[in-house]
C-alpha cells in the first residue's frame, strides 16, 4: 500500500457542525497526497456519523475512528489517531479549526529539504465573532524567518513560548521511536507533549508561513479550559505540568532552558492568575498562595532579574505572603502605568514598599529606583485610588476612598480640590461631574468622600452609551491628576433609577460593576417589564438590517472625517488655500528642533529682535506642550492648520533643522536656516543612506533643501561639510557665526576682562554651592535602550558621585530624544538638566564639558574651558555608523577616554588640563568657529530686519 | 548527468513580456530553456509583445526551443480608473474595452498552446505583467509558477508590488530569488512562495590569475548601477595605487555625466572607458578585483561570473541576492549601501594584498559552484515533482 506524505489527525467531540469545514481544509490542500484520520471522542451529537460519511465519500483518503470511551480531553483522541496514521508525517487538527491550504506542502517541503523531525509554522488565532475576524499571530516573532536548529537548546524561546502541538508537522517514525504521546487525565496536555517532542528532536525547522487557523469564539457557551482560570484544579494542573517539564530538563541537565522557562512562568503563567486575584475571595487567595509558594521556591533567583520589575515584585510578595502589599501591586500589574504603592525611600534608593529590608534578595526585587517614579510630578503619575465604601440610597451613591500618595508627591499642605466625573466609555459623548466633599491627608494616603445624585443629574442618551466610567479628577495646588476608582473587596450594591434622554423605555437604571481592569463603572439596565421588551426590540434593530446600515453609515462618516483632517488634506489646504492668501509683511515664524524646544539660534535671534524693539509679528511653533515658549509671541502647534497658515503667509521662516519637507516655500518668503551645529558625522548627501537613494528620491530631498535662502556658517569647515553635503549655492551662505553662540563668546570676553568667572542666576536655581566645580555631561543621541528602553549612562553615576561629589557637581543633559533616570542617592551632586529648553546657559555655567560626538563640543570650545571626550563606543560609532568628516582622535582638544576608569582619571587631572590643552583648544576654535565673534544675531538683524525698527 | 537519468520529459512554457528583450530576464530564460531542452524537456518561450525598438536581443539561429509572440504590436496602454472623471472618460473607456477584448483573444491563443501539452506540463511566468494574460488563459492540468526576478525591496517600491500580490496569489508556486526574499513575501501573507536562485551563466576553464592591476566593473551606465558611487570610492583609493586602473565596461545614457564626474574628481587618467563588450569572460580574466556598485539588484549575474573566473568582488550589500552570492570576508567584501568610505576601504584592502586576492578569488571560484547548472536544474525538476504530489 502506498504511504501518504502526510496524515492529519482530526479530533472531534460534539462538534458535528464545524467538523466538515475542518476536514475539507485538509482535503483541499495543495499537497494532494494527504490522508485524514478522524478520531471521535464518543460524541453524542452525531459527529461520528459525519466523520463516517466523509470516510465513505473519500475511500482511501479519509478514515474515521472512535475512542473506546469518552476521555473528556484532547490528548487521548490524538493518541488514538497517532496509532492509525500511515503517512510519513503527522499533523494534528481540532474540529473547530482549519489548516492553511498550502500548509502540508510547505511543511513537507521544509521537512524533506532539512530532514527535520519537527517542522513548525505560524499559528493564527482568528476571532470568529468579531467584526473583521480580528487575527492575532501566535508568537509571530518566533516565525519571522525560516530557521533550522539542530536542537531546541539553540532556541530556548521556542521551547518556552510556542507550546502548541497543532501548528507542527512531525516525522511519524520520530513519534513512534520516542514514544511521544499525550498524557492522560490532566489539562494542558499540549505543554508536556511538545516539551518532550522538542527535547527529543534532532533537528527542528521553523517556517514563516501560516499553517494553522485557530478559531476563537469569545462568546462560546462552554468556555475552553484556558478561559476557566478561576478553577483551582486548573492551576494545580498547570503547576503539575511545569514540574514534569522541570524534571525533563533536570534529567538532561539543561539549566539555561530551565531559567528561560522560569522567566516565562513569572512573565506569563503566574500573571494569568495574579490578575484575577483581586476579584477572588480569601479562601481562594490562601489556596492559591499555598500552591504557588512551593513552586516559586524552585524558581531561579536570576529569573527575577529578567522580568519586568512589577512581575518580580508580585511573585516575591506572593511568596512572602505579604497580602497588604500584593493586592495593590497586582493593580499595577493590570494597569502598568499606575503607581499603586506608597513607595519608600531608604539610603537614596526607592523601594516598592516598606519591609523586607532584612532580605537582600527582597531588597533587590523591590528596588524600583530605575523606574524613575521619584522624578515624576503628580500630573504624570496615575495614582491608585481605592474605593473603600459604596453606599447606594435610592437616588444617589455615596462613595469613599483613599488615594495612594507615593513619596509624598501630594504635599501635606497642598490645596486639594476634586470632582467625580461620570463619562460614557464611548468617547466624545457626554460627561457629568459631582463635587468631592471631603479631601484630607490620612497617613500615606489621601482620604476622600463624595456623593452623586445620579437619578437627578446623570442623563444618558440610552442605547449608545450603556457603559459609564467613573474618574476622580484631583487638583493638587493647581496641578491636575486623574485617578480611577479601584474596587477591591468593596461590596457594590443596587441599581439607581435614571432617565435616559431616549425615554425610560430603553433603560431605567444604572447598575455598578467592576471593569476588566478592576475599576468602578456603571451599566445602563432595564428593570421594568416594558423596558425589557423595548430592549429586545432595540437589540434586534441594532443587529438587524437598519442597525447595520446605520452603523456602517456612522463608520463611513467617521472615516471621512479622518480623511478630511489627514496629512494629505492639510498639505492640500496649505498649497491650494493658504498659499494663495497674501503674504503678511513683518511676520516671522520661528521653530527650533522640530518645535520641541524654545532654544538655539532661532531663540537668540528672536531675543535680539525683541531687544532692539523691532516692530514685527513673531510666531513660534511648538510640538507637544506650549510650556516654556515666549508669552509675547503667537504660539502655533506644529502641523496644525494655524501653523500651516502662518507658514504660508510669513515673510520669514527661521528654523534650525527643517520645516516639514513637503511644504513648498513661496518665493516671497525668505527662509533663514540657522542650522544646529557643525558636523563631525557625515551629513546630507554625504550620508550613505542618501547616496544609496535613486536620483528621483535624491531630487525630492534636494527640493526641500533648496528652500533655504540663507544658511548660517561658523567656519570654512561648515562650507566643506554641511554646505557641500546639502549642495547649497555659494550665495546662500552667510558667514556670520551662530546667534546662539554670541552669549558664549561674550562670556569668555567678560571672563578675560574681569580675570575671573562669574556665575549667573542659573547656579542658584539649580542649587549648586559656590565652592563646587560644575561639569556638564552632554552625550549625543543613541538608539539603544537599556532594561527599560531608555538611555543608560556609560558609567556608574553613584560611584561618580561618591568619588567626586565633594568637589564637583555633574549636570547631565541627555539628547532631547533620549531620557535618563538618576537615583536620589546622587541628589545635589548629579543633576538632570535634560528638560531645559536651551543648552547655552548650561554651557556658560559649566566649568568643563564631557561629551562624545555631540556638536556641542564645537560651541563649548568657544569658552576656552576644558573638554573630556568619553567615546566608549568609538569604533562602532565611526565604522558601523555613517562615518565622520575628520578623525576626532586627531583633533580633539582634550583627553579622549574609552573606559570608566580612564574617565575617572581624566576627571582627577581635570585642573591641569586647562593648561595642557590650551594650544589645541585655540586650534580647534580657529578651525571650527572662526566666524563666531559674538555679534551673529546683531549682524543678521542689521542685514534683514533693520528696516522694521519703530 | 546523462539524458537517461533525467526526470520524465515535460512540456515547459516560459511566458515573458517579450521573447527577446535585451536584459537579465531574457538571458536567464534562454539559458534555462536551453538547459531544460538538453534534459529532454519540450520548451516553448511565449512573449506577450515584441521587444521595444532598440532593445532587441538577437536570437541565436539554432535555439533548441520554440518561440511565440502573441501581439504583433504593443496593445493600447490604459491608466487605472481612480475617480469619477476617469469613469466618464469615453475615449479612455473605448481604449480599455479594446484592450480587454484583445487580451481575451491573445489569451485564447495561449490556451491553445497549453491544451496541446501533455499531463505534467509546467508554465513558468517570468514577469508579473505577463501573468495578466496567463490568468485569462486556460491552464487546467498544468502547474503554474510565477516569478519575481528582483529583490523584495525593489518590488515593494514599484507598482509591481500590488500586482504580484494580486496575480500570483493563486499560482501553484511563486518563486523569488533568495530565501530571505521569500520569507518577506510570506510575511505579506503569500503562503505559496518559495525561492530559486539563478544558475551560473558560465564557468571558464581558465580563471584570472589576478596579476593585472585592474579593477573591473561591467554593466549598463545607468544610475541604478551606481557607477557614480564607484568613481567617488575610486577617487579615495586611486592616489595610493598609481599603478592600478579602473576599467568600466558598458555604455548608456550616463556616460557623459560620468566622464565629467571622473574629470572633476581628478581620476580621468586612471579610469578606462571600455564601452560595451561581447567578451565578458575575457574582460574578467584580465582583472584582479570586481566592483559591483549598484543601488539595487536582484540576483546579479556579473559578480557570479567574476567569482567563477576567480576574481574577488567588492559590492554594496543592497539586496539579499548580493549576500547570498558573496560571503563577506570569505570570498569577497561587502559595504553597507551607499557607504563609499567602506567601499573604498575594501577596494584598498584587496588592491594592497595579492595573497588575500588569491585566497578570496580561489574560494570564490569554489563557492560559486553551488549555483552551477548541475545544481540548479535538478532543483527545478524536484520542484516540478513536489508541485505534482
Amino acid at each position: 500500500m502506498p504511504v501518504p506524505d502526510v496524515s492529519v489527525v482530526v479530533i472531534v467531540y460534539n462538534d458535528a457542525d464545524r467538523l466538515p469545514t475542518a476536514i475539507q481544509s485538509v482535503l483541499d490542500q495543495t499537497l494532494r497526497d494527504v490522508e485524514v484520520v478522524i478520531v471521535d471522542d464518543c460524541s453524542t451529537d452525531g459527529s461520528f456519523e459525519v466523520a463516517q460519511r466523509f470516510a465513505a465519500a473519500h475511500p482511501g483518503r479519509v478514515r474515521a475512528f472512535q475512542t473506546p470511551e469518552n476521555s473528556g480531553a484532547v490528548g487521548e483522541p490524538r493518541n488514538v489517531g497517532i496509532e492509525h496514521t500511515q503517512g510519513r508525517y503527522v499533523m494534528f487538527l481540532d474540529s473547530d479549526d482549519v489548516l492553511e491550504l498550502n500548509a502540508c506542502r510547505n511543511m513537507l517541503e521544509a521537512a524533506e529539504k532539512t530532514g527535520s523531525d519537527i517542522v513548525s509554522g505560524l499559528c493564527v488565532r482568528l476571532h470568529k465573532d468579531t467584526r473583521n475576524q480580528k487575527r492575532d499571530e501566535w508568537y509571530a516573532w518566533l516565525y519571522s524567518t525560516t530557521r533550522t536548529v539542530e536542537s531546541v537548546e539553540e532556541f530556548p524561546d521556542l521551547f518556552v513560548w510556542d507550546t502548541l502541538s497543532t501548528n507542527k508537522c512531525y516525522r511519524r517514525e520520530f513519534l513512534i521511536e520516542n514514544n511521544l504521546r499525550f498524557p492522560k487525565g490532566i489539562f494542558y496536555e499540549d505543554l508536556i507533549f511538545i516539551a518532550g517532542a522538542y527535547l527529543s528532536a534532532r533537528r527542528i525547522t521553523l517556517i514563516p508561513n501560516q499553517v494553522y487557523f485557530w478559531h476563537v469564539y469569545q462568546r462560546a457557551a462552554v468556555k475552553s479550559v484556558s478561559n476557566r482560570r478561576h478553577e483551582m484544579t486548573n492551576y494545580t494542573h498547570r503547576l503539575e505540568i511545569h514540574r514534569r517539564i522541570d524534571a525533563l530538563l533536570a534529567e538532561r541537565g539543561l539549566d539555561d532552558m530551565k531559567l528561560a522557562k522560569d522567566v516565562k512562568f513569572l512573565k506569563h503563567d503566574l500573571v494569568l492568575y495574579l490578575r484575577d486575584l483581586p476579584f477572588r475571595d480569601d479562601a481562594y487567595r490562601q489556596e492559591f498562595a499555598e500552591l504557588s509558594r512551593e513552586y516559586l521556591a524552585s524558581i531561579a533567583p536570576e529569573a527575577y532579574e529578567r522580568v519586568q520589575p512589577i512581575q518580580a515584585i508580585c511573585a516575591y510578595l506572593l511568596q512572602q505572603g505579604d497580602w497588604d502589599n500584593l493586592i495593590p501591586a497586582v493593580d499595577t500589574l493590570i494597569n502598568r502605568a499606575k503607581v499603586s504603592s506608597p513607595l519608600t525611600e531608604r539610603d537614596g534608593r526607592i523601594y516598592w514598599c516598606d519591609g523586607h529590608f532584612d532580605d537582600a534578595f527582597g531588597r533587590e526585587v523591590l528596588d524600583v529606583t530605575d523606574v524613575g517614579y521619584h522624578e515624576k510630578p503628580v500630573n504624570q503619575l496615575f495614582l491608585r485610588n481605592q474605593l473603600t465604601r459604596f453606599r447606594s440610597s435610592g437616588r444617589s451613591v455615596a462613595l469613599t476612598g483613599r488615594i495612594t500618595n507615593p513619596l509624598g508627591v501630594i504635599p501635606p499642605d497642598a490645596t486639594l480640590k476634586g470632582r467625580l466625573e461620570f463619562s460614557a466609555r464611548r468617547r466624545s459623548l457626554q460627561s457629568f461631574h459631582f463635587p468631592v466633599r471631603v479631601l484630607r491627608h490620612d497617613g500615606d494616603t489621601v482620604h476622600w468622600e463624595a456623593a452623586a445624585d445620579l437619578t437627578a443629574k446623570l442623563r444618558p442618551l440610552g442605547i449608545v452609551d450603556t457603559i459609564w466610567d467613573v474618574r476622580l479628577r484631583l487638583d493638587v495646588d493647581g496641578v491636575p491628576t486623574t485617578t480611577r476608582l479601584t474596587v477591591a473587596d468593596t461590596e457594590l450594591s443596587g441599581g439607581l433609577p435614571v432617565r435616559p434622554r431616549l425615554t425610560r423605555m430603553v433603560a431605567d437604571h444604572v447598575e455598578p460593576h467592576v471593569s476588566a481592569k478592576g475599576h468602578l463603572a456603571f451599566r445602563l439596565v432595564s428593570e421594568g417589564r416594558n423596558a425589557e421588551r423595548v430592549q429586545e426590540l432595540i437589540t434586534r434593530g441594532v443587529q438587524g438590517k437598519p442597525g447595520t446600515l446605520a452603523k456602517t453609515g456612522f463608520r463611513k462618516a467617521k472615516a471621512l472625517r479622518q480623511k478630511v483632517v489627514s496629512g494629505d488634506n492639510k498639505l492640500r489646504a496649505y498649497h491650494e488655500v493658504f498659499s494663495r492668501l497674501p503674504v503678511k509683511k513683518r511676520t516671522v515664524v520661528f521653530e527650533s528642533h522640530l518645535g520641541k524646544q524654545y532654544s538655539d539660534s532661532p531663540r537668540a535671534l528672536y531675543e535680539e529682535m525683541r531687544r532692539q524693539g523691532l516692530d514685527f509679528e513673531a510666531i513660534w511653533s511648538y510640538a507637544g506642550s506650549p510650556e516654556g515658549f515666549p508669552k509675547d509671541a503667537t504660539l502655533v502647534k506644529r502641523w496644525s492648520l494655524p501653523y500651516l497658515k502662518a507658514l504660508a503667509q510669513a515673510e520669514f521662516w527661521v528654523d534650525n533643522q527643517s520645516y516639514p519637507l513637503k511644504l513648498t516655500k513661496r518665493p516671497e518668503t525668505t527662509y533663514l536656516q540657522t542650522w544646529h551645529g557643525s558636523a563631525l558625522k557625515n551629513m546630507g548627501f554625504d550620508m550613505p543612506s542618501l547616496k544609496a537613494q535613486t536620483r528621483e528620491q535624491q531630487a525630492e530631498q534636494q527640493r526641500s533643501l533648496d528652500r533655504f535662502d540663507r544658511f548660517l556658517i561658523r567656519s570654512e569647515h561648515d562650507v566643506h561639510t554641511l554646505a557641500k553635503a546639502f549642495r547649497l549655492k555659494e550665495k546662500t551662505l552667510l558667514r556670520v557665526g551662530y546667534p546662539r553662540n554670541d552669549a558664549l563668546v561674550r562670556a569668555r570676553q567678560r571672563e578675560t576682562e574681569l580675570g575671573r568667572r562669574e556665575r549667573g542666576p542659573l547656579a542658584a536655581e539649580l542649587g549648586i554651592p559656590e565652592d563646587r566645580t560644575v561639569l556638564l555631561y552632554a552625550p549625543t543621541f543613541r538608539k539603544a535602550g537599556g532594561r527599560h528602553g531608555r538611555f543608560e549612562l556609560p558609567f556608574d553615576v553613584e560611584r561618580f558621585a561618591e568619588q567626586f561629589g565633594d568637589r564637583y557637581v555633574l549636570l547631565v543633559r541627555s539628547h532631547y530624544l533620549n531620557h535618563v533616570v538618576l537615583p536620589p542617592t546622587v541628589a545635589g551632586r548629579v543633576i538632570d538638566v535634560s528638560a531645559r529648553h536651551d543648552v547655552t546657559p548650561l554651557l556658560e555655567l559649566a566649568d568643563g564639558l564631557i561629551t562624545d560626538y555631540s556638536s556641542v563640543m564645537f560651541d563649548y570650545a568657544l569658552l576656552d574651558r576644558p573638554l573630556v571626550f568619553f567615546t566608549y563606543d568609538y569604533d562602532e560609532y565611526v565604522h558601523e555608523g555613517r562615518g565622520t568628516y575628520f578623525d576626532l582622535l586627531e583633533h580633539a582638544p582634550g583627553p579622549v577616554v574609552r573606559t570608566e576608569d580612564d574617565f575617572h582619571k581624566a576627571i582627577k587631572s581635570f585642573e591641569s588640563q586647562a593648561q595642557d590643552y590650551a594650544k589645541s583648544r585655540q586650534e580647534f576654535i580657529a578651525k571650527f568657529g572662526e566666524y563666531d565673534r559674538g555679534d551673529a544675531a546683531k549682524s543678521i538683524v542689521d542685514q534683514f530686519f533693520a528696516q522694521w525698527s519703530r | 548527468m546523462t539524458k537517461s537519468n533525467a526526470a520524465e520529459p515535460r512540456d515547459i512554457f516560459f511566458v515573458s513580456n517579450s521573447v527577446n528583450e535585451m536584459g537579465g530576464v531574457t538571458s536567464w530564460s534562454h539559458q534555462m530553456a536551453r538547459l531544460f531542452s538538453e534534459r529532454g524537456h519540450r520548451v516553448h518561450i511565449v512573449g506577450v509583445v515584441p521587444p521595444p525598438e532598440g532593445r532587441v536581443h538577437e536570437l541565436a539561429p539554432d535555439v533548441p526551443f520554440k518561440t511565440t509572440t502573441l501581439y504583433t504590436e504593443h496593445p493600447p496602454s490604459v491608466r487605472p480608473v481612480r475617480s469619477l472623471k476617469d469613469k466618464l472618460n469615453l475615449v479612455e473607456q473605448r481604449r480599455r474595452a479594446a484592450r480587454e477584448a484583445g487580451m481575451q483573444e491573445q489569451a485564447a491563443k495561449m490556451s491553445a498552446l497549453f491544451r496541446a501539452a501533455k499531463p505534467g506540463g509546467v508554465v513558468i511566468v517570468t514577469q508579473v505583467w505577463a501573468m495578466e494574460w496567463v490568468a485569462l488563459a486556460d491552464t487546467a492540468g498544468l502547474t503554474v509558477i510565477g516569478m519575481s526576478h528582483e529583490s523584495f525591496d525593489t518590488c515593494r517600491k514599484s507598482s509591481r508590488f500590488a500586482r504580484v500580490k494580486r496575480f500570483y496569489e493563486d499560482v501553484d508556486r511563486m518563486l523569488t530569488l533568495t530565501r530571505e526574499d521569500a520569507d518577506r513575501w510570506i510575511r505579506q501573507r503569500m503562503d505559496n512562495v518559495g525561492f530559486m536562485p539563478n544558475p551560473l551563466p558560465f564557468f571558464p576553464e581558465v580563471p584570472s590569475d589576478r596579476s593585472h592591476k585592474c579593477v573591473v566593473s561591467i554593466g549598463r551606465l545607468h544610475e541604478e548601477k551606481g557607477v557614480d558611487l564607484l568613481l567617488e570610492a575610486w577617487a579615495r583609493v586611486a592616489p595610493q595605487h598609481p599603478d592600478w586602473t579602473l576599467r568600466i565596461y558598458g555604455s548608456g545614457e550616463e556616460e557623459e555625466a560620468l566622464r565629467k564626474q571622473a574629470a572633476e574628481l581628478g581620476i580621468a587618467d586612471t579610469v578606462d572607458w571600455m564601452g560595451r563588450t561581447g567578451d565578458v569572460p575575457g574582460a574578467l580574466r584580465e582583472s584582479a578585483v570586481f566592483a559591483l556598485s549598484s543601488r539595487g539588484e536582484g540576483f546579479p549575474l556579473a559578480p557570479m561570473e567574476a567569482m567563477a573566473t576567480a576574481v574577488p568582488c567588492v559590492a554594496f550589500d543592497v539586496a539579499p541576492g548580493v549576500h547570498e552570492i558573496i560571503s563577506d570576508g570569505v570570498d569577497g567584501l561587502l559595504a553597507p549601501p551607499g557607504n563609499i568610505t567602506e567601499f573604498a576601504r575594501h577596494l584598498d584592502t584587496l588592491m594592497s594584498d595579492k595573497d588575500l586576492r588569491d585566497t578570496m578569488g580561489e574560494t570564490a571560484r569554489t563557492n560559486i559552484q553551488r549555483f552551477s547548472t548541475e545544481e540548479i536544474v535538478p532543483r527545478w525538476e524536484s520542484l516540478f515533482a513536489l508541485l505534482e504530489r
